[in-house]
């Protein structure tokens, strides 16, 4: 069954501004899918549509089968949302925002002290239980946003830009977290992210998405199969040279080939080849094995492996680490944390 | 309705529980930090305590020949009331500045209840400082009538009063969004609604352009009922009063209720 079914969604603002023009796509249950593209792309106003803080314009949005502008209140109870500021408040304790949340999703009032003790002892801050919350870290505050997902236990949960703001381990956390959330918990999660790491690493299948466009859905892994293969730079010794040719290396390096199943030669510089294969780390021995055996020393070899971001400069237009909007939206959440009050 | 089919229990018990949630969320704010009120309750206590105390020595302001200071007291804690509550919107605008508004309008509740809850809230808010007025009141010696039912009855128009003007606060909130512009316009309503009342002399003392003025403010309705409970026990206007602040809390709660969204698009 679909999870979320999203057909030729458009938001528009006023006459001139598309904020999303014309999307479809669906969530499988039990799968992490992610919407990936720069701020402005209009990944939040997606997710504000489903999660029914915002009409659409035109085109249909469902959630497990039920239609967001019909049954708002139904499509919430199913739905766990964490926005991209800061969700719990401050001037409650961690407790005590679990406690509020689940009752007004109405959970039980005997699953919910049973799942509280649960939540903050799986998320690892039952220690905290009782102080406020404006006194904890960007990541514990994440993480009790998460625990509350463990409360209420929403079909699917919505994350918007999960790790802002958040440090390397922190991060690394969120992610575990999420995944474990999604594994054991079997909830469908959608999270929208510019951190294409992040999208490799969480996500089954990822939207690109600029100018509130999708450009393409995929998993990453074909994604970035999609874009060429693993591109392998070896240098070449030019004081290896065999003896029984000349002495300049162009010339010796001239009409140099490899067995297909190695790959093929791409470029050639001088001493340097660029070898596009399909499995880079398997193919270094053998391709070194080769060169050696044709008398050659090998000085160096690299891989490089096509990232989200190649992806996105062949299905988009700009390149997300040149949007330059990471820094900023961090920025952003520290304020906020810091003026917590 | 689809609702009942699909959560199971009535919809008026869940709006009643997630407004009361939205009301102890603010309750237990006010236990963990406290002092915002206080302070809040310095300025009513200077009104009471100087205003007042000066005023009182003119004889015949007042109706009816009772002292100014006692007088003036309902006055004073509905104006307390007042502040309190068309600041109110401001912690909204706080909320929208976080995620927690969106957190909140993103579970199941129904919109409306997270209005009433929030407008509840600042009843809360009310009471407490009503009780902090109503010990000074005692304590410098204002000779109020202290019948439980009268009491309850101040608390019960404290917090309608309180709902209403929060309600007026948080649709201001949706229509100028910052919390500059809200402390503003905050700024610029509150005296005139307290002067145009009849909160700190008769209306019959205003000019006749006021006097209509005062007529439309609510602010008038909730005092004149406070008086008549806590000082004269004369309850002839008081069904008058009670019907203008429910239907004013009323059409303020309903509008808030379509405005709130504004403030997340």
């Amino acid at each position: 069954m679909n999870a979320i079914e999203v057909s030729e969604l458009s938001k528009t603002y006023g006459q001139e501004i598309k904020a999303v023009d014309n999307i479809s796509f669906t969530v499988d249950e039990g799968e992490v899918f992610g919407l990936l593209g720069p701020n402005g792309a209009g990944k939040t106003t997606t997710i504000k549509i489903i999660t029914t803080l915002i009409k659409p314009s035109s085109g249909l949005v469902s959630v497990f089968g039920l239609d967001v502008l019909r049954y708002p209140q139904e499509v919430r109870q199913c739905l766990g949302y964490v926005p991209q500021a800061v969700s719990v408040d401050g001037d409650l304790s961690a407790y005590e925002n679990l406690l509020i949340f689940s009752k007004l999703f109405y959970v039980g009032k005997r699953e919910r002290d049973e799942r509280i003790k649960f939540a903050l002892d799986y998320m690892d801050l039952s220690q905290r239980a009782d102080d406020l919350v404006k006194h904890f870290s960007g990541g514990m505050m994440r993480r009790l946003e998460i625990a509350q997902a463990l409360v209420n236990r929403p079909r699917v949960l919505i994350l918007d830009e999960p790790s802002i703001g958040l440090d390397p381990g922190s991060k690394k956390q969120m992610w575990k977290y999420i995944q474990k959330l999604n594994e054991e918990f079997k909830v469908t999660v959608l999270i929208t992210t510019h951190d294409m790491m992040e999208a490799d690493e969480l996500c089954e299948r990822i939207a690109i998405m600029e100018s509130g466009k999708i450009s393409v859905i995929g998993n990453p892994r074909d994604l970035k199969r999609s874009v060429g293969g693993e591109i392998l730079t070896v240098k070449l010794s030019t004081n290896s040279v065999p003896s029984s040719l000349s002495a300049r290396p162009t010339a010796v390096l001239g009409s140099l080939s490899i067995p297909p199943e190695l790959g093929s030669i791409v470029s050639q510089e001088e001493d340097t080849l660029k070898i596009v294969t399909e499995n880079g780390e398997r193919a270094i021995p053998r391709i070194m094995d080769y060169f050696e055996r044709l008398g050659y020393a090998v000085e160096s070899v690299s891989l490089n492996r096509p990232t989200l971001d190649d992806v996105f400069m062949k299905y988009g237009k700009t390149s997300l680490e040149r949007v330059g909007v990471y820094g900023e939206a961090r920025t952003q959440r520290r304020a906020i944390v810091r003026h917590s009050r | 309705m689809r609702s009942t089919a699909i959560f199971g229990g009535s919809y008026i018990s869940k709006f009643a529980t997630s407004a009361l949630t939205i009301a102890e969320m603010e309750a237990r704010k006010i236990r963990h930090d406290s002092t915002e009120l206080w302070m809040r309750s310095i300025q009513p206590a200077l009104w009471l305590l100087i205003f007042g105390e000066v005023f009182n020595t003119i004889r015949g302001l007042a109706p009816g020949g009772i002292p100014y200071i006692e007088f003036i007291a309902p006055g004073v804690l509905a104006q307390s009331v007042l502040f309190i509550s068309i600041f109110y919107g401001i912690l909204i605008v706080w909320e929208r500045d976080f995620g927690i508004l969106t957190k909140l309008l993103s579970t199941p509740s129904p919109r409306s209840s997270i209005v009433v809850g929030k407008a509840l809230a600042a009843g809360v808010r009310g009471i407490f400082q009503a009780i902090v007025i109503f010990a000074l009141a005692l304590i410098i010696g204002v000779n109020l009538r202290l019948d439980p039912l009268d009491v309850t009855g101040v608390f019960i128009v404290v917090v309608l009063f309180a709902m209403c003007f929060a309600s007026l606060s948080m649709v201001l909130a949706s229509l100028l969004k910052t919390r500059d512009r809200m402390m503003g316009i905050g700024q610029a309503i509150t005296m005139p609604l307290f002067f145009a009342s009849n909160a700190i002399y008769p209306v019959t003392l205003m000019p006749i352009w006021l006097q209509y003025v005062a007529v439309v403010n609510p602010l008038s309705y909730v005092v004149d009922a406070m008086r008549s409970m806590l000082l004269t026990g004369d309850y002839a206007k008081l069904p008058v009063d009670i019907f203008a602040l429910l239907l004013s809390t009323l059409v303020m709660v309903s509008i808030a209720s379509i405005a709130l969204k504004r403030l997340i698009e």
